[in-house]
């Protein structure tokens, strides 16, 4: 039973993990961004949700109408400007070191914004509750609907992706850019969108980190280890790929402290490392890395 | 990782770029080092030179060296006030006299930015280019043990607080279990764990006869210097006084779930919780064991906890978490370079920030009043050995109560008494009410401090 309860717990924490990493796989599975902001972005959210939310006076688990929205908008300007004039460059390594920069810049900003101070999103009785089916096993209300919304938004995004004509002009961009402007493709403008989605998604990374536990202007780079894990697991340029890859994480660090809780992490990076070495491009690989 | 990433490509695409045969690589190498040799050697001449400068006019120099930004960066939140209270108090303002001659003193801050590499780092610096004759250090092992350990090396005295003395101790390569080194240029104050026992067990008592709770304790003790310190110095007090230990296990900081752990706490029936892990960590192990419905009689917590931002952020989870708290405005106790009073420093600090008081006010402000006390028992401020020496001797009283460096448990270690304090909906003190407010539940250890609220059970 406690075996049992160590999988469910996994797979709940995975989907977190999942959450987490999409904007991450999105914005290296079509660009071929490594986004080294990304944890600190998703610490932004968490601000824009402190500061916003109680003013509309919704509560604070509807904190997406409000900070996916901004997110959208933030992600498309960001993509036109700063990523796009690095992408000019044609150089990977100045994109990567943008990303480093924006992450610096993040956390010192926040910190002088908001002081270093532990914040966290109130969701009243949510992030006490639980569905107990025995009572060795718990499912936490918090983070059965972490799981369920990394389902619908990896889940919806794949689908988006593989059937609508967005999707397959994000696709066609991300394989042959220059193929696709042949055909009149405005790939800017593409990117553009799929960097909108992808901050949208780390807004809601950031909201779901912020209920399930604090946030402070540094702490974005805790997450980001994991996020990269689960989208390596997962193969790069597949969500559903990154989804499964952070369920296996996840599942890998419940069964390790299940062990010994010394060995939680530990057990997760093991399995990162099993699949680099035996199946390097992950196990839901569609193409070569960028 | 991600700096070393960003190098491993810039190389790569050096050598893709230009490619360059292996003799003149190790060639341009090998003028490197020279290069870079000769440099320390003209920076270290340099940086000789005022040390033999250096006259009995000289102005006293001290560093005050703190996590400022970065993961422990609350610990400082007081750190302005404390400085320019310091600064504005007449030792500061006017210098002060030393072996019959006048001196001014300078004050440089420097931030560790949370970061044990750091805090050596600007230690170093501040002792080889700045020439301070006097390093004050505050807040967790990760930012006093480095600072010392430089410290001690480049013989410039040092005087550090708020982490338990155990950790400094053997941070410095002392073996706390039988105190004998004496780390000659070091001194601290703060407690260690029989203090941390003996605020913790007396409350885990009263919870046990007024709730019937039984003598079964859970430890969360991460794998770090405090956790690793915690998990070896803890348990036999609690042993001792007939409590039955369910360890959680040496877990790593950052862990995002701790169902196992809560599991086996709920296991064993423990009804008390004591633990020491980084402050976003305990926001997620609570909440979790709220909501796997493991709900201790009473939480006892070391290392979180410890600020308001802490309680405000868990909200009514917050609700008769008991801690300790080295310094509290409640005491008797009086700034020995002012005469002000411990209540007037944090009302003075909650009316010109805004926020609530700290118990770093205390420790930091002390720093200050110790150095006064080593320098005036010294003929030359500017002799390290001297006020090294002197700094070890200080017994005095001040804002944080008595002090005798010469009377702790090791060498140069000076022990203050903490008391049990639970968070509660805050009252008016100050003229603000504040949401969270620690209430002073229990003073074992320190009579000084009156009990001002009531000790109840984290969860019945």
């Amino acid at each position: 039973m406690t075996w049992l309860n160590a999988v469910i717990q996994g797979i709940l924490i995975g989907g977190f993990y999942a959450l987490f990493a999409c904007g991450l796989s999105l914005l290296f599975g079509v660009m071929g961004i490594i986004n080294l902001a990304h944890g600190d972005f998703a610490v932004i959210a968490g601000y824009v949700a402190v500061i916003l939310v109680p003013q509309t006076h919704l509560p604070m688990v509807f904190g997406f109408l409000v900070v996916v929205p901004i997110f959208a908008l933030g992600g498309y300007i960001l993509q036109r400007t700063i990523f796009q004039a690095a992408l000019n460059r044609g150089d990977p390594l100045t994109i990567l070191l943008v990303t480093f920069g924006l992450s610096i810049i993040t956390e010192n900003a926040l910190l002088q914004a908001f002081s270093s101070n532990g914040q966290s999103l109130n969701i009243g009785n949510l992030i006490t509750d639980s569905i107990n089916p025995s009572n060795v096993i718990s499912i936490s209300d918090i983070s059965l609907v972490v799981l369920i919304v990394a389902v619908v938004v990896l889940g919806g995004l794949q689908l988006m992706l593989s059937r609508t004509a967005t999707g397959r002009t994000i696709r066609a961009v991300a394989d042959d850019r220059e193929a696709a402007e042949l055909v009149g493709i405005n790939y800017r403008h593409v990117f553009g969108i799929a960097a909108a989605i992808a901050l949208a998604t780390v807004a809601l990374a950031g909201l779901a980190s912020g209920m399930i536990t604090e946030f402070a202007p540094t702490s974005g780079t805790n997450n980001l280890l994991f996020a990269f894990e689960a989208v390596v697991i997962g193969g790069i340029g597949s969500l559903w790929g990154t989804l499964v890859g952070g369920i296996v994480l996840g599942v890998a660090q419940q069964i390790g402290a299940q062990i010994n809780p010394a060995y939680q992490i530990l057990a997760g990076h093991l399995v990162f490392l099993a699949v680099l070495a035996f199946r390097s491009r992950g196990l839901f690989a569609v193409r070569e890395a960028a | 990782m991600t700096k070393g990433n960003v190098m491993d490509q810039a190389n790569e695409r050096r050598v893709t770029n230009r490619p360059v045969d292996r003799r003149t690589m190790l060639k341009g190498m090998g003028a490197g080092a020279l290069a870079i040799g000769a440099g320390q050697v003209i920076g270290e001449l340099a940086l000789a030179k005022p040390a033999f400068a250096a006259t009995s006019s000289t102005p006293i120099k001290i560093a005050y060296i703190s996590p400022r930004t970065g993961a422990f960066a609350d610990f400082s939140i007081s750190d302005s006030y404390v400085l320019s209270k310091i600064r504005s108090s007449s030792a500061y303002a006017k210098g002060v006299t030393v072996g019959g001659k006048h001196y001014s003193i300078d004050i440089v801050t420097a931030d560790t930015q949370s970061d044990p590499n750091r805090a050596a780092q600007v230690a170093q610096q501040l002792i080889q280019q700045q020439n301070v004759d006097l390093i004050l250090t505050t807040s967790t092992p990760e930012t006093t043990v480095p600072v010392a350990t430089a410290a001690q090396q480049l013989k410039t005295p040092c005087l550090g607080t708020v982490c338990p003395w155990e950790a400094w101790y053997a941070g410095l390569g002392g073996n706390p279990g039988s105190p004998t080194t004496n780390f000659s240029y070091n001194a601290m104050f703060f407690f260690g764990l029989k203090e941390f026992a003996g605020t913790f067990l007396p409350m885990w008592k009263r919870i046990e006869n007024s709730t019937h709770a039984a003598k079964v304790f859970a430890g969360m003790f991460p794998n770090d210097d405090d956790g690793n310190a915690f998990r070896m110095g803890f348990p036999p007090y609690a042993e001792a006084a007939g409590y039955t230990y369910i360890d959680g296990g040496a877990y790593t900081d950052g862990t995002t779930d701790y169902s196992a752990m809560i599991e086996k706490f709920k296991a064993g029936g423990a009804e008390f919780f004591v633990n020491c892990p980084i402050p976003p960590d305990f926001n997620t192990f609570w909440k979790q064991a709220v909501q796997a419905d493991f709900r201790p009689k009473l939480a006892t917590v070391a290392k979180v906890m410890l600020f308001p931002s802490d309680a405000v952020a868990l909200g009514r989870l917050s609700n008769n978490i008991a801690t300790d708290a080295w310094w509290t405005p409640y005491g008797p106790y009086k700034s020995s370079l002012t005469g002000e009073t411990a209540a007037k420093l944090a009302s003075d600090f909650e009316h010109s920030t805004g926020s609530e008081w700290v118990d770093s006010l205390g420790s930091s402000y002390s720093l200050f009043e110790v150095a006064i006390e080593a320098l005036k028992a010294s003929d030359d401020p500017h002799d390290h050995a001297q006020v090294a020496n002197n700094l070890q001797k200080v017994s005095y009283s001040g804002i944080s109560g008595p002090i005798d460096f010469g009377a702790g448990p090791a060498p140069g270690v000076g022990i203050i008494k903490p008391v049990g304090v639970q968070w509660k909906p805050g009252k008016k003190l100050f003229g603000k009410k504040f949401p969270w407010q620690e209430f002073v539940v229990d003073n074992s250890l320190n009579k000084d401090i009156p009990i001002n609220g009531d000790l109840v059970a984290t969860n019945t």
